[in-house]
């Protein structure tokens, strides 16, 4: 959309707001996300990984990179799109990958729980 | 003139973000479903414009409802596109040979997805 002129500005604060509304709306699912990323990374550096919670993490990390990039959370896209490919093959992850896998879904909680209002 | 798009997919904060972006930005008129069969049955009910399809879907995934728009006369028509958040070349390939109009991708901005839509439909 061209956002030249008072319409076009009026327009987009009104989505930015609606889309903070939403942001807030969807949270809930959107940490639940988090923290299937989170339990599948506590298993895989225990060694404990299930070929379920694999495909779950697989899953949550696709929805989260498909997502937060699209509430101005591109970094958050980035990351979760790493995960997203970690967990997608069919071999899982070595223990030793557990710390910086666990310090990829850190960075992507706190991008969740910090994401200031566009508006 | 007000378009009337239709959206598929599971994901409620997806669905919901593309929807206001369409109302809100386009003024476009939006139905939504949540499945595949869901979409089948809206697309034939309310005969939209374009359909916005998204891939990864449980149940009926994207391609297979697509083919399913294909094979039904009252459908066979609408322009569909889809939305996807793969990003690997062989998926993006084995989506265009499928004969979708066109592939959007996820994460997309809200401020223009109507514009993408437009463009790949030659909308003016």
């Amino acid at each position: 959309m061209k956002t030249t002129g008072q319409s076009g500005s009026r327009t987009d604060a009104a989505l930015s707001q609606a889309m903070d509304g939403l942001w807030m709306r969807f949270l809930p699912e959107i940490k639940a996300r988090v923290t299937v990323l989170e339990a599948a990374i506590k298993a895989v550096s225990e060694g404990k990984l299930t070929g379920k919670q694999r495909e779950a993490a697989q899953a949550a990390a696709h929805k989260l990179a498909g997502v937060l990039g699209t509430f101005g959370l591109t970094r958050g896209t980035v990351l979760a799109r790493e995960l997203e490919l970690t967990f997608a093959r069919e071999s899982s992850p070595g223990s030793g990958a557990g710390a910086k896998l666990a310090e990829i879904a850190a960075e992507l909680r706190t991008m969740v729980e910090r994401r200031k209002p566009s508006a | 003139m007000a378009r009337k798009i239709l959206i598929i997919d599971d994901e409620d904060d997806i669905r919901e973000v593309a929807a206001l972006s369409l109302e809100s930005v386009a003024g476009w008129e939006v139905i939504k479903a949540s499945s595949g069969a869901q979409g089948l049955a809206r697309a034939e009910e309310y005969q939209p414009d374009a359909i916005l399809l998204d891939v990864m879907m449980p149940g009926m995934d994207g391609p297979t409802t697509f083919l399913e728009l294909r094979k039904n006369q009252a459908t066979a028509g609408i322009p569909v596109l889809l939305l996807t958040a793969k990003v690997q070349g062989t998926d993006q390939r084995r989506f265009a040979d499928l004969g979708v109009e066109a592939v959007l991708f996820k994460p997309f901005d809200p401020l223009t997805l109507s514009t993408q839509i437009a463009a790949a439909l030659g909308w003016s």
